[in-house]
């Protein structure tokens, strides 16, 4: 079974906790991610940081995503108010500090559980807990599914 | 707990950094002879990326080195140029910025036996992307044993930014490569000790008013460079040929490039091979030798970096490397 070093994405496009959330949602746009990882100044993985974070930031209030219309034109110079305010918010206080990290020798099977079972679009991989790429649920499933057919071809 | 922050340590394996300021797409344009004015057909085109840092970044993963490439990178059209890089086993740190990636066209005419290159001026680089850089390159510097500065400028990026970076990675005792035109080469040195610097003489072919056709200034070029600090300076003159030097032993080498079409790159494998073997053996006639070897595969190939680390292997065999001094 293949580890996860053997396809990750090399990549190390990552965001510091001192970043503004508009240079983080440009950054994500730009690169067409859905989330980025926080790193210190030594690169070590401290945090998450993804679209929904940033979306949740301008509307903090749950109820106001699961129903929009509640929002109403009343509140719309508020959050408009708002929007311009958490543009220059930092990174630090939105991110998801749990983050999940995987390590360079993790099994695919043991990664896949783990972005089942915790729902998650991309995973940092790390070395000592620098980063040293991403794992994202396409790259994974192209390898299960060659695992897949390799296993097939076996039997 | 000690004990596995120590093991930890041992396993840390440190990488070599490349910075590109102003990479860009190479295409390349073969066809039998350009008419120009006129409709012209190619019969065979391919695209792949480039710049010096670049293709330094590519020849040093062929080898097996673990290698970042870092520098600008416009955010059209890019998802592309970081693919190629990867699959060649380079890790990606660009910093992305708002415009699209630029394309040098290298046209190849085969029946006139020419080669002509165009080069896309590209967009000024904001400051704020300026900020994200330095943040960018602080946080990899941690994780490099060297970083190596090569190409040219984009606009909006002047030669203090350079000078920034390379004393930042100097101050944190990342050995430094310079693979730099003449007065940038000289303007960045100043302050800090290379561990090694290249210059790149294609236009000038001279350098401190020495030429580097003739043994005796090449000589004289190479004093100057360690004197300005250089611990190892490496010179090239001719097609494949090649003096290096400490300050205590001197080497000269060549290789015979080949029939090669397409003569992209081979400076920067040759650069990529010898820093590779340095580092490794700290032999500067078996660093010559491997870098002649990354050459000439290089030249064999269609690409801007060896074809593999076997091929460096057996091209090197035909390598001529002596010690002078």
């Amino acid at each position: 079974m293949k580890k996860v070093r053997e396809f990750m994405t090399r990549d190390l496009t990552s965001v510091t906790e001192d970043t503004a959330l508009k240079d983080v949602a440009e950054l994500l746009s730009m690169r067409a991610l859905s989330g980025i990882p926080v790193v210190t100044m030594q690169n070590e993985v401290v945090g998450y940081i993804s679209e929904k974070d940033i979306i949740t930031s301008m509307f903090p209030e749950k109820v106001k995503i699961e129903n929009p219309d509640i929002v109403g034109f009343t509140n719309l110079s508020h959050i408009v108010k708002k929007l311009s305010r958490v543009g220059d918010a930092r990174v630090a206080d939105y991110m998801d500090k749990n983050v999940t990290i995987i390590k360079e020798d993790t099994p695919t099977s043991d990664v896949a559980e783990l972005m089942l079972h915790k729902d998650l679009k991309r995973v940092p991989v790390v070395r000592n807990r620098r980063l040293v790429g991403m794992v994202d649920r396409s790259s994974l499933s192209c390898i299960l599914l060659e695992e897949g057919c390799l296993e097939n071809v076996c039997l | 707990m000690f004990l596995r922050k120590k093991k930890e340590q041992q396993e840390e394996t440190k990488s070599i950094l490349t910075v590109t300021l102003n990479p860009a797409f190479d295409h390349i344009l073969t066809l039998p002879e350009l008419k120009l004015g006129t409709f012209n057909r190619s019969p065979e085109t391919f695209r792949m990326p480039g710049g010096k840092g670049v293709n330094v970044a590519s020849s040093l993963a062929i080898m097996g080195q673990e290698v970042v490439a870092t520098g600008f990178l416009g955010a059209q059209g890019s998802r592309m140029f970081e693919e190629g890089l990867r699959k060649c086993g380079v890790t990606t740190a660009f910093v992305y910025v708002n415009q699209e990636i630029r394309t040098d066209f290298f046209v190849i005419e085969d029946d006139k036996n020419r080669q002509s290159l165009i080069v896309e001026k590209g967009v000024p680089i904001e400051l704020r992307y300026l900020n994200n850089f330095k943040s960018n390159f602080e946080r990899l510097l941690p994780s490099a044993e060297l970083v190596e500065f090569g190409g040219s400028f984009p606009e909006g990026v002047s030669y203090s930014f350079l000078k920034e970076l390379v004393a930042s990675a100097s101050k944190k005792n990342v050995k430094v490569v310079l693979n730099l035109k003449e007065r940038t080469l000289l303007d960045t040195m100043e302050g800090v000790k290379p561990y090694l610097v290249t210059p790149d003489l294609r236009e000038s072919k001279s350098m401190f008013g020495q030429d580097i056709y003739r043994d005796k200034d090449r000589h004289k070029i190479i004093e100057e460079l360690h004197k300005r600090g250089a611990k190892i300076v490496l010179l090239k003159y001719g097609n494949l040929n090649y003096l290096v030097s400490n300050g205590v032993e001197k080497w000269e080498g060549e290789i015979e490039l080949g029939e090669s079409r397409i003569m992209i790159g081979i400076r920067d494998a040759v650069l990529a091979g010898f820093i590779h073997k340095c580092l490794e053996t700290n032999n500067l006639g078996e660093a010559l030798k491997y870098g002649l070897g990354a050459g000439r595969s290089t030249a064999k190939n269609k690409r801007n970096h060896p074809n593999s680390k076997q091929e460096i292997e057996e091209f090197l065999l035909m390598a001529k490397v002596r010690k002078l001094a």
